[in-house]
């Protein structure tokens, strides 16, 4: 049990059906400021209020997928989520600015899947193999 | 508890107390059969120099004697005279009040909101200066920042690094094989210090746990694909460091 009245106050607040999805997957009754959303579709919460939520626990993130993994979250909302950095990605100056142009979109870690990465050589064989090759004779 | 030990001991003094009443040819008899067993009395004393480890003389008292204290008068010091009386003693034991004392903390915090961080929901702080799953960084250019100067490679306590290069068209030396053996890696963050140009960075993702062993040894191509998807991350974070560096 988690504190009842705690639980009362987030259901009365996030209402039945938003409550009943928090007990399927965060498995608490959460309520805070809704700060973002990701390219993903993940929803970053945050709730600032030590009365509320236990510091340490005053962000997360709700996932848009059902089999929900720790690496769905982009990086920029990783250093958001893990306390890294102070401020949302997209009212931060530092990250905004430090995004390049050729930054690639994030791919969660697909091992198990078919695209897991699979180690190849980078660089050519230092052994050839003897090719013979006969002369044409005239 | 200690209640086996002395019956035990008891065992073994019966046999060993009969053994010197028998007969002497009887006595003698089991002394030669007997000699590992029976106890050194036919044994001759051999006068050596003695060897002594001063060791009693180093230790303050034996264990379990403890000596007594007097003050100036002369009149022995009862070391537990302030102490809990042997019912006092018996009322905690017998009534385990040590253990209602715990459960009752325990359900104090039963009605408390619990400080378990629900990951992967809700994570737990994390330094700018993590040492996590490693990237290789490219200038704004888009250019790949590695020199291939090796230094990483040198300085790998674990030797999980493994560099090769060859100088490209326009002269800039660049690595043809960047190695990493994360099955090796210690993730000291020598390689990311040693670095001349921040190509080698750890990034702070940690989740790269993989299910099979062969996905842990990154190549130049899997490193770099890290760095261009985490490079809004990690250039954020030299930021954060970069007054400290």
């Amino acid at each position: 049990m988690v504190s009842l009245i705690r639980t009362v106050r987030n259901m009365q607040r996030v209402g039945l059906r938003e409550w009943w999805r928090q007990m399927q997957y965060i498995g608490d009754a959460k309520s805070g400021r809704l700060v973002g959303q990701d390219q993903f579709g993940n929803k970053y919460f945050e709730n600032l209020n030590p009365e509320e939520e236990i510091p340490g626990r005053h962000r997360w993130v709700d996932y848009s997928q059902h089999f929900y993994h720790a690496s769905q979250v982009p990086p920029e909302w990783h250093s958001w989520l893990q306390h890294i950095r102070q401020n949302p990605p997209a009212e931060d100056p530092v990250m905004q600015a430090s995004s390049p142009s050729w930054k690639a979109p994030w791919v969660e870690n697909l091992t198990g899947t078919r695209g897991a990465y699979r180690p190849y050589n980078t660089t050519t064989p230092k052994v050839q193999a003897w090719d013979p090759k006969t002369a044409p004779r005239s | 508890m200690s209640f086996a030990r002395p019956r035990v001991f008891a065992g073994l003094q019966h046999r060993l107390v009969l053994a010197p009443r028998s007969s002497v040819t009887r006595s003698q008899l089991l002394a030669y059969r007997l000699l590992s067993t029976s106890s050194n009395r036919h044994a001759q004393h051999v006068q050596k120099p003695e060897l002594t480890s001063d060791l009693t003389n180093r230790t303050p008292h034996r264990h379990g004697v403890s000596t007594p204290q007097y003050d100036p008068q002369g009149n022995e010091i009862d070391p537990y005279k302030g102490g809990p009386s042997a019912i006092d003693k018996a009322v905690h034991i017998f009534f385990f009040t040590e253990i209602i004392r715990g459960m009752w903390i325990v359900l104090e915090n039963f009605f408390r909101p619990p400080y378990t961080i629900m990951y992967p929901f809700e994570k737990g702080p994390l330094s700018p200066r993590f040492r996590g799953e490693h990237a290789l960084r490219r200038y704004p250019s888009g250019e790949e920042r590695c020199i291939a100067c090796k230094l990483c490679e040198a300085i790998c306590p674990a030797q999980a690094i493994t560099i090769e290069s060859e100088a490209r068209v326009d002269g800039s030396r660049k690595t043809t094989r960047y190695d990493i053996d994360m099955t090796k890696c210690i993730y000291c963050g020598f390689c990311q210090e040693a670095c001349p140009v921040d190509a080698i960075v750890e990034t702070q993702n940690q989740e790269f746990s993989t299910e099979t062993r062969e996905e842990l040894l990154y190549n130049k191509e899997k490193l770099l694909a890290n760095g261009d998807r985490a490079e809004a991350e990690i250039a954020a974070n030299l930021y954060s460091e970069h007054v400290y560096r």
